[in-house]
């Protein structure tokens, strides 16, 4: 289908997108990185507190690997690391807190913008721990960044006066780099908003009589414009939607109305319990709006696939070749399931401030737990970000005690990645080949920095 | 010609007899023979005009029955007539047999052509299965006409060309001797001008000045033959500058002439080149196959109901910045559909499963945390 190949080129589809495997193995990798680094992080800053007279901050401490044995056992007892559960609750609670964020400007910040932030801070938190960076941070960065890529103009300043707290623009603009590079600089995410409004609009025209039949099923005589149109004006209700205000009179009110309902909810279901869980990462956003719609308005949603994908009742022959039919009756039971299980993930979806219990939860994981378990090495991002941006770094003068203290942690570890990452390099590229004075000068770069 | 001459004209008695009529060269010294390539018999002329007049005859020796034409007869160039002969053949075969060098694979090809080729020459002359050897040429004389015919041309117009080189050669040289011709004069004419110049400012000058004329007018001619020489240095390196141009123009003449068509290979000669046809190049596709605007899941309309977009049609300040609503449908039914058939939890296992070759999957996002965490290195792409 030639859409999904279309579909194939974007970075979300290249990225972005995981299986669920992949996707929990990303995010424990990332924990027990993060939770390595904190520790040695923290245990460092305590021996430097201990020696604050005598021994220089400077010195590299020596440690074998993030977890080193010997050091004081009592230590790694009070140093208690997020897990990956809570840390995906507490990037959830900042997903949320941007939608109210963006609620809070006068205009209101469209939804796409937050939409994108959202999904910004998730790909950010994927290879990123809470520990290491906070939300609190983040967060409004994201969002500023996304009024940009989104071409939501903004002025920095307008733009700090609505972030609630004493946050100044530098704070916001100070990870802005990190933020970009953690999501390889790729802006693109691809919404299922205006692939609702294309569903809609089609559907819209189908109850006008004035569908065209797919490209794949024109030839079938069994869809015509008038025949889908029948068959859509005799669907059969949907059973009570999920939200339940506006469903008492739904079998007697035109066509019309109910596809505009379904929309109306399809789109409150996006913009929240879409952005909120993982969908995006697993599903497409064809997939996803659909799945909504489904949630939506069932029989519609049946009806509207049917339209695409021809009846059920068309056998499948596996052994035959590609024509078009066999294809559709290959894709349509997985793509069936697979709208199943994206269906399932929006519905259980339930928002925070809906669930008191969660909340109270969750407020201390972020108020005690992150507190104490904070990267004290990253507290200060101002110091980082101007460091990776040699042409603001003006004030490194005022923060080279912080990424002195940066530089002793990173080196090893950096080191360690570097080498490996040369020596798979070298692997892939052939065994028998010598760079000459590759090797040595990682190891300069590394030592230097 | 005038050594052969010569020769003919010191040559003994039987020489100066008409075989046919036995009038000798004594009787009639303005006698010549002719000989008709299809026998080689000689005879004198007006024994030619006698038999051959009135249409082809028999040859008058006794025991040669060929028919011949007074059309073909000739003077005869060499003094031996087998010589003669030789030529001849040599020349038909070759007339024939005229592939050019550039039409054979390799030099080994083109040097065997060359041996076969004397090798017929050679049957022919000395009689050796001379039957299978004609036959075998004219055989290949019809069947490669056109190739044959296009060399012959090819052959003309080098020929033609060389010869139009050397005369302009001729004339340039004669031009430049003119030239030369003239500056001599020229040069010597002044010498006298000045020379009288000289003397008769001294007849007019007084005497104490003598001494200082006659110096300047010495300069004054030093002074004029340098600057004639230097002049015809410059002329001369032009001259030489255009006869090189020339050459080099005459040499690609001859490099770009164009290439006749050959017919395919022929049984006699083994080696040819074959003729690749190139093949007709197909009507350009700018979509490489694909078809503009195929949809798989969709059947793009040019109106959608819809209360929210339709005053938008109506809405000049809308249209008048070119805003097209069938942009609006296009995108918006492509983003509804792009990627409905792409089973992420599939195709993504695959693709780790692919691309777990050394573990890359798992590093590149190791490394991407690890470089996000650390203050180096941007995240590479996996």
């Amino acid at each position: 289908m030639i859409e999904d190949d279309f579909y194939r080129t974007s970075s979300q589809y290249r990225l972005w997108s995981f299986t669920t495997a992949s996707l929990q193995a990303q995010r424990a990798t990332t924990n027990a990185v993060a939770s390595d680094r904190v520790r040695a992080a923290i245990r460092r800053a305590q021996e430097a507190r201990r020696s604050a007279t005598s021994s220089a901050t400077g010195t590299p401490v020596p440690e074998v690997d993030g977890s080193t044995p010997n050091p004081a056992k009592g230590d790694e007892k009070a140093i208690e690391c997020l897990t990956p559960e809570e840390e995906q609750q507490t990037v959830s609670y900042y997903c949320e807190q941007i939608i109210q964020l963006g609620e809070a400007y006068k205009p209101p910040l469209p939804t796409i913008v937050r939409a994108t932030a959202i999904q910004y801070l998730r790909r950010f938190y994927l290879t990123n721990s809470p520990m290491t960076y906070h939300p609190k941070q983040i967060m409004p960065c994201a969002l500023f960044l996304a009024t940009k890529t989104d071409n939501y103009y903004m002025s920095l300043r307008q733009f700090a006066d609505g972030v609630p707290g004493d946050t100044t623009a530098e704070d916001i603009i100070a990870p802005e780099f990190l933020v970009m590079q953690s999501l390889r600089f790729t802006f693109d995410v691809r919404h299922p908003f205006r692939g609702l409004e294309g569903g809609i609009m089609e559907l819209q025209a189908l109850a006008a009589g004035q569908g065209p039949p797919a490209p794949h099923l024109a030839h079938t005589h069994t869809h015509t414009a008038e025949s889908l149109q029948r068959a859509l004006h005799a669907l059969p209700p949907p059973p009570n939607a999920p939200s339940t205000s506006t469903s008492s009179s739904s079998s007697s009110s035109s066509v019309t109305d109910r596809i505009a309902r379904a929309h109306h909810h399809t789109r409150e279901i996006l913009k929240s319990a879409a952005q909120i869980t993982d969908v995006y990462f697993l599903f497409t956003p064809a997939q996803i709006w659909l799945a909504a719609l489904r949630l939506a308005d069932p029989p519609l949603a049946g009806y509207y696939l049917d339209t695409k994908l021809g009846g059920g009742g068309g056998p499948a022959q596996p052994s035959g070749e590609a024509t078009p039919e066999n294809i559709l009756a290959v894709l349509r039971p997985k793509l069936l399931r697979t709208l199943a299980d994206c269906a399932a993930m929006l519905q259980a979806y339930k928002p925070l401030a809906s669930d008191p219990e969660r909340m109270k939860t969750l407020r201390r994981i972020i108020g005690k737990k992150l507190y104490h378990c904070q990267n004290p090495e990253k507290v200060h991002l101002g110091g980082a970000a101007q460091k990776r941006i040699p042409a603001a770094a003006l004030a490194a003068a005022a923060t080279t005690t912080t990424t002195g203290g940066v530089d002793s942690g990173a080196s090893e570890s950096e080191m360690e990645r570097l080498a490996k990452k040369r020596k798979l390099e070298t692997a892939a590229e052939h065994s028998g080949s010598k760079d000459i004075f590759g090797g040595e000068l990682v190891m300069q770069r590394t030592k230097e920095r | 010609m005038p050594s052969a001459r010569d020769a003919m004209a010191n040559r003994g008695d039987d020489d100066e007899v008409c075989p046919v009529c036995k009038s000798s060269r004594y009787l009639n010294p303005d006698m010549q023979f002719l000989i008709n390539p299809e026998c080689y018999h000689k005879m004198c002329e007006s024994c030619v005009d006698r038999i051959f007049s009135s249409g082809p005859a028999n040859c008058p020796v006794a025991g040669c029955h060929k028919t011949l034409r007074k059309a073909r007869f000739r003077k005869q160039t060499f003094e031996d007539i087998n010589v003669e002969r030789e030529v001849d053949i040599r020349r038909r075969v070759m007339q024939i047999l005229n592939r050019r060098e550039e039409e054979f694979d390799s030099k080994r090809a083109w040097d065997d052509f060359l041996e076969q080729r004397e090798e017929i020459i050679a049957n022919l002359v000395h009689g050796t299965d001379v039957a299978k050897t004609e036959s075998d040429l004219q055989k290949y004389a019809s069947e490669n006409m056109r190739s044959i015919r296009a060399n012959q041309a090819l052959e003309a117009q080098e020929a033609s060309s060389f010869k139009e080189q050397q005369t302009h050669e001729q004339e340039l040289a004669r031009l430049r001797r003119e030239a030369a011709k003239q500056e001599y004069e020229n040069e010597r004419r002044e010498l006298q001008a000045s020379r009288e110049d000289v003397l008769s400012r001294l007849a007019a000058g007084r005497p104490g000045d003598a001494a200082a004329i006659a110096r300047e007018g010495k300069k004054v001619l030093l002074k004029k033959s340098s600057a004639r020489r230097s002049e015809e240095d410059r002329i001369r390196q032009k001259q030489a500058a255009l006869r090189n141009s020339d050459a080099r123009k005459a040499g690609q003449g001859g490099l770009t002439a164009d290439k006749a068509d050959i017919a395919g290979d022929s049984g006699l000669i083994k080696g040819l080149k074959k003729i690749v046809t190139p093949e007709p190049e197909k009507p350009y596709d700018p979509f490489g196959g694909m078809v503009p605007n195929k949809r798989d899941y969709y059947t793009l309309r040019d109106f959608y109901p819809s209360s929210y977009l339709d005053p938008i049609r109506q809405d000049t300040r809308m249209q008048a910045g070119g805003y097209d609503l069938q942009e609006y449908y296009s995108r918006t039914l492509m983003e509804a559909f792009a990627g409905l058939g792409c089973f992420i939890d599939e195709e993504m296992a695959q693709r780790d499963g692919a691309g777990s070759l050394g573990g890359s999957r798992p590093d590149a996002t190791q490394g991407a945390a690890q470089a996000a965490v650390s203050s180096t290195g941007t995240p590479e792409a996996s």
